[in-house]
């Protein structure tokens, strides 16, 4: 990042080589008008606003589509621009509807007045919108387009096609009368997923959100709220717009990571359930089969009675606690803490039982580490992407943008999953292997690399415990899964294993991404060791843009392990079993070494499985609903049912919470 | 002075078009023959002494691209050669005429740039609407595979080339270079910010030479009978032959290969054999659509881009639109503002909305001075601040048509 000094408007200022002039100039102060450039996308020189004079180019050159080099000399601002300006101005006014209903951000509205265009009688041109028949098409269930509003500034195209990697809007018809489309007719039909980043970049009112219009006015948002979304591992970053304490509108915030402004369907649109009115607002305790409204005072001594109760008939190792993916850091700790110190046992779990538990184990296994190694921009900048079990598009959007944004820079995919993904469309190589059979198409492309020559032995001699001894040990095992015995168990053809192997091994940087396909086997772990041991042979890991990476599914699935939630860590990964560890987290939290259990507590099946048979008699639940997540419903449900005791703690009611005895209501996120 | 020489339409009704053997027979491929005994920069030196002029319509010294394109990113693993036929310019069909009479000259052109700027393929886009010249050219390629002087290691030499046509589909845009490249991608025509050029940066962004049909015709010749001979034709700064359409109400209308710098009057009056009967010679649409009106004052003018451009004309595309005493000059001043309107891609704010305007305005049933002058400053602004040469056009009819036939439209 060379940093050049140039000129505008007699002004030097010291500015990055190869940055966008427009932008730059802007950054500096030079406040040059322009509609279609948009710093996210790349420049497209349709509106001709940002025209600029720069010394030593002929006539007159559009800023957005210049990059800034040493020495160059700008005119930003002189009368022949400003006049040139408004003229275009006045242009754009003819062939736009400027009727203004407040529920937008119009960024032509402050250059109209800023021209001196706001009244008609100013005018130069007479305005001909009115004699094109408009394109309104209000089938998309999210938002409406208006082509008399459309300025055809090509964003919402470029948005659709180079942020989000989607490409499904484009013009119709020609000239004067094009039009957006998305797909090839109405929205509605097309494969529009609603993830609105065309509705954030439009400058006019042409895209426009539906939900809540007709109560938003974007002057009179009493609340601008900057929080994470709480849908998935991505964790965009969202701007939340709230009136009259209700949510009406959600933003990307743009600028910071991991989503610059991006978002799914879920993220922008899915805030309704907050002012739902099926929220739970009041305690309940159930009395005579049907649940009760009740004070808090009642409901939580009530609750505390019980456990005690429970504790102190059936000892401490009859009670057990779900806690919650979907809590913060902070709540998921004095969970757990609650449960150590109140409760006396460790028989704390949650969701990740059911999802990337197994990858954690492994991970920690091996690298004493359970997070993924890389950061969620890496996914564009590395070379070579591995995704294997997990249907990356549709669980992580905000990554998958990454993912394809590296694909347009050249970037190799290899996508290995017994069913399709829409994933297979960008990937260079699909491997489609039998149900199951993932170890041994891991070690089968193992085989190639050792074959092939590309092993990495200086890593493996300066980075694996044990070294070369290490990797004999693995050689031995991996050089049975010859190709013949590999094709036969996993039914995937030699020829492309071998590719897919030498693909990654000899890539400069490679990553892995894992998920569920991986993960929930029986065999789970081993899966994922077998994936490690693909990376520590080759070298990709422990280097920038190497690794290996579980996209996690619940917003803060990570967050709760690494606070402790977890029947055998404590906050921070350390061993519940360790002595010296009880001595320190004793300390820390200021109560007797002795109160503290020393041994792991259940899992959450093990739990259902102890509340079955009655070992467990009192289940607390927070966030959480195992009637439907867990397997074996039938199973669940009678364990609830054999329950003496169950507190449900959420915002909503739940298939599970028709069990409890009682019911805390929760507050959601936004509160 | 007539002369008799013919480059471009030398074969014409000497050989039979779909056939290799006929073209090989009249001196088919001694110039690329020649070409390959030179270093490619010899070649392009050639040109160079040559003075041939790009013969699209902007008569750019065709040299100067191809060393561009030669010696641009030496990084880059391919290098493209394209010949624009999509021949869209309103009065213009020339290249329709080169290639359905001598297709293979076309090849020729295109393996010698080929060679000269070390590219190995080439693409023809051809206008979608021109049947027998895409049949006559996809046959021209298939029988130079056959022949070998298509594929790998032509005649023997290192130098292969690949060739391929490609349609167009109805949009004048993609005549211009950088649209007709995005086209070529796939995608839909809309012009391509500049810079980069083609040179630098053009299909799929490898250096690209994007020549006309007319110009590479001319290329096998320069190369065959070497430059001193086909720069002793035309004028200072115009060497060689032009092909001239004539259109309107003269006798002859049609094709005609004249040096360059024949007089306009030597061209309609003797060659295309005067007006015909019943109408009167008042002036001529030069170049096209996008062209210029002169009347009888150009007409002992040398048709040259130099000598034209002094008189604030064009030559442009060759295309001599004949108008007569009965034309209705603002019908077709209407016609030309129309087509600017309709082939308007919408990029850009200035063309998209000025094209409009215009067209609207010009349908008047009563233009008023303030009303022409009104137009013009449009097309002025349109002119300097649009993104394509489109948009930059319709200021050339416009401001030609009223200073010599204002009180037509008035």
């Amino acid at each position: 990042m060379k940093k050049v000094k140039i000129t505008i408007d007699n002004k030097e200022i010291e500015a990055i080589e190869g940055a966008n002039l427009l932008h730059t100039s802007r950054l500096n102060g030079f406040d040059i008008p322009g509609l279609c450039f948009h710093h996210r996308l790349t420049p497209t020189g349709a509106c001709r606003l940002c025209v600029v004079k720069v010394e030593g180019m002929p006539g007159v050159v559009m800023s957005c589509t210049l990059t800034v080099k040493e020495g160059m000399k700008i005119t930003a601002f002189d009368e022949e621009l400003e006049t040139a300006r408004r003229h275009t101005l006045s242009y754009l006014l003819a062939e736009h509807n400027e009727e203004y209903d407040g529920t937008y951000y119009d960024e032509m509205m402050p250059l109209i007045e800023r021209y001196g265009l706001a009244s008609k009688g100013n005018r130069p041109i007479p305005a001909f919108w009115h004699n094109i028949p408009p394109v309104i098409d209000d089938t998309s269930p999210v938002l409406t387009y208006d082509s008399s509003k459309c300025i055809k500034c090509f964003r919402c195209i470029k948005a659709c096609e180079e942020i989000q990697g989607k490409g499904v809007l484009s013009f119709a018809e020609r000239g004067i009368t094009k039009y957006i489309v998305a797909g090839y007719g109405k929205w509605g039909d097309s494969e529009c997923d609603g993830c609105g980043e065309c509705i954030q970049l439009c400058p006019t009112g042409a895209i426009v959100e539906k939900p809540n219009r007709e109560r938003i006015q974007v002057q009179q948002i009493e609340k601008k709220v900057v929080t994470t979304c709480p849908y998935c591992g991505v964790g965009c970053q969202i701007e939340v717009w709230a009136k009259n304490n209700e949510i009406v509108r959600v933003n990307g915030l743009e600028g910071v990571l991991p989503n610059d402004g991006r978002l799914c369907v879920k993220g922008r649109f899915g805030y309704q359930y907050a002012n739902s009115k099926k929220r739970l607002t009041h305690p309940m305790i159930k009395r005579n089969g049907t649940f009760e409204k009740v004070s808090w005072d009642e409901a939580l001594d009530y609750v505390a009675l019980k456990f005690n109760e429970i504790k102190q008939k059936y000892g401490n190792k009859a009670l057990a606690g779900y806690s919650s993916a979907k809590c913060s850091n902070e709540e998921n700790y004095l969970f757990q803490k609650f449960f150590r110190i109140a409760f006396g046992n460790n028989n704390i779990d949650y969701c990740t039982r059911l999802c990337h538990a197994s990858t954690v184990t492994a991970m920690i296994k091996a690298f004493g580490d359970g997070a993924g190694s890389n950061s969620i921009e890496d996914f564009e900048t590395t070379d070579c992407l591995i995704v294997i079990g997990n249907n990356i598009i549709e669980t992580h959007p905000i990554t998958a943008t990454y993912v394809k944004r590296g694909k347009a820079r050249g970037q190799k995919i290899i996508v290995i999953d017994p069913k399709w993904t829409p994933l297979v469309k960008y990937a260079d190589i699909y491997l489609q292997p039998r149900l199951a059979t993932d170890v041994a198409l891991l070690n089968g492309m193992m085989y190639h690399v050792i074959q092939e020559g590309l092993v990495n032995e200086s890593f493996i001699k300066e980075r694996v415990d044990g070294g070369m001894d290490t990797f004999a040990q693995l050689k031995e095992v991996v050089m049975k899964y010859t190709p013949d015995v590999v094709e036969k168990i996993t039914g995937v053809k030699t020829d492309i294993v071998k590719e897919a192997a030498i693909m990654y091994a000899k890539a400069p940087t490679a990553m892995i991404a894992t998920g569920m396909g991986m993960s929930q086997q029986t065999v789970g772990t081993n899966n994922v060791f077998a994936l490690i041991d693909l990376c520590l042979i080759t070298g990709q890991i422990g280097r920038d843009r190497c690794g290996i990476n579980p996209p996690r599914g619940q917003n803060n699935v990570q967050g709760a392990t690494d606070v402790g939630a977890s029947p055998v860590f404590y906050p921070g990964y350390i061993q519940v079993v360790n002595e010296e560890n009880r001595r320190r987290i004793a300390q820390l939290w200021n109560v007797p070494f002795e109160q503290l259990e020393p041994n792991p507590g259940l899992t959450t099946l093990e739990i259902m499985d102890a509340a079955h048979d009655g070992r467990i008699k009192a289940l607390y639940i927070m966030g959480e609903n195992p009637v439907i997540t867990d397997p074996n419903q039938l199973h669940t449900i009678e364990a609830l049912q054999n329950l003496e005791f169950l507190v449900v703690q959420d915002i909503f009611e739940t298939e599970t919470s028709a069990y409890a005895d009682v019911i805390l209501p929760a507050a959601s996120l936004f509160e | 002075m007539m002369s008799e020489i013919k480059i471009s339409l030398r074969r014409v009704g000497k050989i039979n078009p779909l056939s290799i053997d006929d073209f090989i027979k009249e001196k088919g491929f001694e110039g690329f023959k020649k070409a390959i005994t030179l270093a490619p920069d010899e070649v392009i030196n050639w040109l160079e002494k040559s003075g041939l002029r790009g013969r699209g319509g902007a008569g750019f010294p065709t040299f100067i691209k191809q060393r561009s394109t030669a010696t641009s990113c030496y990084t880059c693993e391919a290098r493209y050669v394209v010949c624009n036929a999509d021949e869209g310019e309103p009065g213009t069909f020339k290249d329709r005429f080169v290639m359905e009479n001598d297709p293979f000259s076309v090849i020729e052109g295109m393996l010698i740039a080929g060679y000269a700027i070390g590219a190995n393929y080439g693409f023809v886009y051809i206008r979608g609407e021109y049947y027998d010249s895409i049949n006559k050219i996809k046959n021209a390629i298939q029988q130079a595979y056959e022949k070998g002087y298509l594929g790998k290691n032509i005649l023997g030499s290192v130098f292969s080339f690949d060739m391929n046509v490609y349609l167009g589909a109805g949009s004048y845009l993609c005549g211009e270079e950088l649209t007709l490249i995005e086209s070529l991608e796939g995608k839909r025509g809309y012009p391509r910010i500049k810079p980069p050029f083609p040179a630098e940066k053009g299909l799929w962004n490898m250096p690209t030479l994007v020549n006309n049909v007319e110009t590479f015709s001319h290329i096998p010749f320069i190369l065959e009978n070497r430059y001193e001979n086909y720069a002793s034709i035309g004028t200072a700064e115009s060497k060689g032959t032009k092909l001239y359409c004539v259109s309107g109400h003269v006798k002859n209308p049609g094709v005609y290969e004249l040096p360059m710098g024949t007089k306009l009057r030597e061209l309609l009056f003797n060659v295309a054999g005067g007006m015909k009967e019943g109408f009167e010679f008042k002036g001529a649409l030069l170049g096209g659509a996008a062209g210029t009106f002169v009347d009888e004052s150009i007409l002992d003018v040398p048709m040259a881009y130099e000598n034209l451009k002094k008189q604030g004309a064009t030559l442009g595309s060759g295309a001599v639109i004949v108008v007569d005493n009965k034309t209705n000059l603002k019908s077709m001043m209407q016609s030309i503002l129309s087509f600017f309107k309709h082939e308007s891609c919408g990029k850009c704010v200035p063309c998209r909305i000025g094209t409009t305007l215009l067209n609207e305005r010009i349908q008047e049933t009563k233009l008023s001075e303030e009303d022409l002058n009104w137009m013009l400053q449009q097309a002025e602004y349109m002119a300097k601040y649009s993104l394509c040469p489109l948009g930059q056009s319709p200021i050339l009819p416009l401001k030609s048509v009223l200073t010599y036939f204002k009180k037509e439209l008035v």
